[in-house]
C-alpha cells in the first residue's frame, strides 16, 4: 500500500462519501488509488470542469449538510485555480479538507514543472495547512486536518501532497482513526450573569442574529430563547432562517439591503443582544452611527469578534447553544417582568413597521419583476435549498425568498464571489443523502455576469443528471455595479455592459441541459411550474429590466436609518428624517465597493 | 502603541511565517523578532514587538487562534 491508497482509505474512515475535483501530474498517484475506491462505490468522485467548480462544490455540500466538504486538485494550475473557494470557505467559515497535488520533495523548490507554493500562496484564506514531507507524517496530518475543519468556528484546511510522499510505502500505517472535534467550552459564569443583568434593565431590546447559530448548531436554542422573550429579532445575510421567514418576532435582515423594519429597530434599541454575528460592514452601515444608543451584550464562539469593531458591555464568549439555554428562563421572565409593557410596546412598534414596510409585487408594467418572481418561486418551492451567485439577484434572493431553515440559503456572504452559485448547487445536491438527493430541489439563482464565470459546471450537472434547477436573471449588464454607478458616479456606467450575452438557452441546450425563456410577467407563473416540473436539470432564463435596482439601500458612510428607496417613502410619526432623501457625494460611495 | 509578546509555537512548517502574516494583517508592524529552536526541534520560543493602532488583545486573540501557537502573551516593552 503506498501513501496515495492510505490516504483513500482514510477519508472513507472520515466518513467523506463525496470528493470533487480535477486530476492533474503531480496528484495521479491520488487518482489511481482513487480508482479502485470509486469502482467499489465507496466515495464518489465528481469530476468538475475546472477546479474553482471543486472548491465552490465542496463548499456547497459542506454548507448544506455541515459535513466537511473535500475537494481535489493538481499542482500549480490546478491548485491556485482552488484559491478563490477556499478563501470563500475561509470567510464564511465553511468545514473543507483542501487536497493538492505537489511535485515530489526533491524537486520542491526548483521551479519545478507546475510546482507552486500553494502552502504559502494561501496561508491567509485557511485555517490551518499541512504539508507532509514523509508518509509517516499522513496519519496525524490528515486527522488533525479534519478535526481542525470542524472543531469551534469552522473552516477550510488544505493538505499538500507531495507527489513521493502518494508513492512512498504507507504499508506499516494503522487504519485511520477520526478525531473527534474539540468541543467549545461554556461561557464563564459571571457573563452570562452581566448578560442577563443588562438585558433585565433594557426597555427596548434587539437580537441581531448571525450565521455563528448555524455553525454552532444552536438552532434550537436560539429559537427558543426568541419565542420565549419575545425579542424582536433582525437577521443578517448569514442568517435567514434561523427564525421562519414569519415568525412574529423576525424583522427581517439588516443592514445595507435590509428592511425598513430591521434597520429601524437597530438603530433605536438601547439593547444589542448579539448572537453569533460580527459587525460586518454590510450590516452596520457607519460603524460609529450603528444603534447609537444601544448597549451589546455578545454572544460568540470565537473570542476575536467580541469587541472587534464594536466594545461589548457584556461578553459572552463560549458555545452559543448553552449560552443561550441558560440565558433563556431569566430572561423569559424578565419579560413579564418591570418593564413588560414598555418591552410589549416597543415589541408592537417593530411589528407594526413590518406590516407598513413590507416589500411590494404589484410592479405596474408587463415586464418581469424579479422580486415577485422570486418571491413566487419560493411559494412554489418552500422546501428548496437556494444557491445564489453575487450581485443584485443574490440581495433579491435575501430578501424575498422566504427561508425557514438556514442551512437551505447558501450564498457567497462575506467573500461575495461571483461564480458560486451552479457549483455549490451541485454541491448541495450531492451532499443529501441518498436516495434523498436526488428527490430533493435545489435551485440555483444567478445572475448573467455571474453564471457565466463557472458557466462549465453545466456538463457536470449533466454529466450526473443533477435535478438542480437554474433560474438566470437576464438585465445584460453587470446589475449591482450599474446600481452603483447611477446612483452615485453620476451615471458614468463603465464596463458593465454586457448586451453581447450568449443565447443563455442555446448554451444550456449545447451542454444537454434542457432550457426555457421568459420575459413577460404574465408567463411567470407558467415559466416557474414548467421549471420545477422538468425532470433533470432546467435552466430558466429569464429577461429582467436592466434599470431595475435593489431597495431599499443604505448609501455608503451613511447609517441604517438612512435608507434610500425608489420611490418616496411613507412614514411613521416622529421617523420622518429616517426617510429623507440625502444627497451622496461621489467621493463618499468610493469609500465602499458595491457588494 | 508598541507591544511585546512572547509565543511559544509548534516547530512546524510555516509556523513563524503563519504569526508574522497574522500580525502585519491585523494592523501591526513588526519592528523586532527574536526566536530560537528548542533542541529537540518541537517548540519555537518566539520574542516579537510590534507597532499598531489596534488593541493588543486584538493581536492576541487573533495569533491564540493559530494551530501553531501554543501559547501567546503580551509583556510589557522594555
Amino acid at each position: 500500500m503506498n501513501g496515495a491508497r492510505w490516504l483513500v482509505q482514510a477519508l472513507a474512515a472520515e466518513g467523506v462519501d463525496t470528493l470533487f475535483g480535477y486530476p492533474g501530474g503531480a496528484i495521479m498517484p491520488f487518482y489511481d488509488a482513487l480508482h479502485d475506491a470509486v469502482q467499489d462505490a465507496r466515495i464518489k468522485h465528481v469530476l468538475v470542469r475546472h477546479e474553482q467548480g471543486a472548491a465552490f462544490a465542496a463548499n456547497g455540500y459542506a454548507r448544506a449538510s455541515g459535513r466537511v466538504g473535500v475537494c481535489v486538485a493538481t499542482s500549480g494550475p490546478g491548485a491556485s485555480n482552488l484559491v478563490t473557494g477556499i478563501a470563500d470557505a475561509m470567510l464564511d467559515s465553511v468545514p473543507m479538507v483542501v487536497i493538492t497535488g505537489q511535485v515530489a520533495t526533491s524537486l520542491m523548490g526548483t521551479d519545478a514543472f507546475q510546482e507552486l507554493d500553494v502552502f504559502g500562496m494561501t496561508m491567509p484564506i485557511v485555517k490551518h495547512s499541512f504539508l507532509p514531507r514523509r508518509v509517516d507524517d499522513l496519519p496525524r496530518m490528515l486527522g488533525e486536518a479534519f478535526r481542525i475543519a470542524r472543531s469551534g468556528r469552522p473552516g477550510p484546511v488544505l493538505i499538500d501532497l507531495p507527489k513521493d510522499v502518494q508513492n512512498g510505502d504507507a504499508s506499516h500505517l494503522a487504519p485511520h482513526v477520526p478525531l473527534p472535534a474539540a468541543s467549545v467550552p461554556k461561557a464563564p459564569e459571571h457573563s452570562l450573569h452581566a448578560a442577563a443583568a443588562l438585558i433585565a434593565q433594557s426597555r427596548q431590546p434587539v437580537i441581531y442574529a448571525g450565521g455563528g447559530i448555524v455553525l454552532g448548531d444552536a438552532l434550537e436554542a436560539f429559537r427558543d430563547f426568541v419565542a420565549q422573550t419575545r425579542i424582536p429579532t433582525v437577521l443578517t445575510l448569514k442568517a435567514l432562517g434561523v427564525l421562519p421567514a414569519a415568525h412574529p418576532s423576525n424583522l427581517g435582515m439588516l443592514g445595507m439591503h435590509g428592511t425598513r423594519a430591521a434597520n429601524l429597530a437597530v438603530q433605536e434599541a438601547d439593547l444589542l443582544i448579539v448572537v453569533g454575528a460580527r459587525f460586518d460592514d454590510r450590516a452596520t452601515g457607519k460603524l460609529d452611527e450603528f444603534a447609537p444608543h444601544a448597549r451589546v451584550v455578545h454572544l460568540d464562539a470565537d473570542a476575536c469578534e467580541i469587541g472587534k469593531l464594536r466594545a461589548a458591555d457584556a461578553a459572552v464568549h463560549g458555545d452559543i447553544a448553552a449560552a443561550l439555554t441558560a440565558l433563556t428562563p431569566s430572561c423569559a421572565a424578565q419579560a413579564l417582568g418591570f418593564h413588560a409593557a414598555t418591552r410589549r410596546a416597543w415589541r408592537d412598534i417593530c411589528l407594526q413597521r413590518k406590516r407598513v414596510f413590507a416589500a411590494r409585487y404589484d410592479a405596474p408594467n408587463d415586464s418581469v419583476y424579479a422580486p415577485a418572481l422570486l418571491k413566487r418561486l419560493s411559494e412554489m418551492a418552500p422546501q428548496a435549498i437556494v444557491t445564489c451567485d453575487v450581485g443584485q439577484h443574490q440581495m433579491w434572493v435575501a430578501q424575498h425568498w422566504r427561508f425557514d431553515t438556514p442551512r437551505n440559503h447558501l450564498t457567497s456572504g462575506a467573500l461575495g464571489a461571483m461564480g458560486f452559485g451552479l457549483p455549490a448547487a451541485i454541491g448541495a445536491q450531492l451532499s443529501l443523502q441518498m436516495p434523498q438527493a436526488m428527490a430533493a430541489q435545489v435551485i440555483c439563482v444567478s445572475g448573467d455576469g455571474s453564471f457565466l464565470m463557472n458557466v462549465q459546471e453545466l456538463a457536470t450537472l449533466r454529466r450526473y443528471a443533477l435535478p438542480v434547477k437554474i433560474v438566470l436573471l437576464d438585465n445584460q449588464a453587470l446589475g449591482m455595479v450599474r446600481q452603483w454607478q447611477e446612483l452615485f458616479f453620476e451615471k458614468r456606467y463603465s464596463e458593465v455592459d454586457l448586451s453581447d450575452n450568449p443565447d443563455f438557452a442555446a448554451v444550456a441546450s449545447a451542454f444537454g441541459v434542457q432550457a426555457f425563456h421568459v420575459d413577460r410577467a404574465a408567463d411567470v407563473e407558467g415559466a416557474l411550474r414548467r421549471l420545477l416540473d422538468a425532470p433533470g436539470p432546467a435552466l430558466l432564463h429569464v429577461a429582467v429590466d436592466q434599470a431595475a435596482n435593489v431597495w431599499p439601500l443604505v448609501p455608503p458612510n451613511h447609517n441604517n436609518a438612512q435608507m434610500l428607496d425608489a420611490d418616496e417613502a411613507t412614514s411613521l410619526p416622529g421617523t420622518e428624517d429616517a426617510y429623507a432623501r440625502i444627497p451622496v457625494t461621489t467621493k463618499e460611495a468610493s469609500d465602499a465597493l458595491p457588494a | 502603541m508598541r507591544y511585546q509578546l512572547e509565543l511559544t509555537l509548534r516547530h512546524a512548517e510555516g509556523a513563524l511565517t503563519r504569526v508574522l502574516g497574522a500580525a502585519e494583517r491585523r494592523g501591526f508592524r513588526p519592528v523586532s523578532v527574536d526566536g530560537e529552536a528548542q533542541p529537540d526541534g518541537d517548540r519555537l520560543y518566539l520574542r516579537m514587538t510590534v507597532e499598531g493602532e489596534r488593541s493588543d488583545e486584538a493581536l492576541q486573540g487573533q495569533l491564540a487562534k493559530l494551530y501553531d501557537c501554543l501559547a501567546v502573551q503580551v509583556v510589557p516593552c522594555p
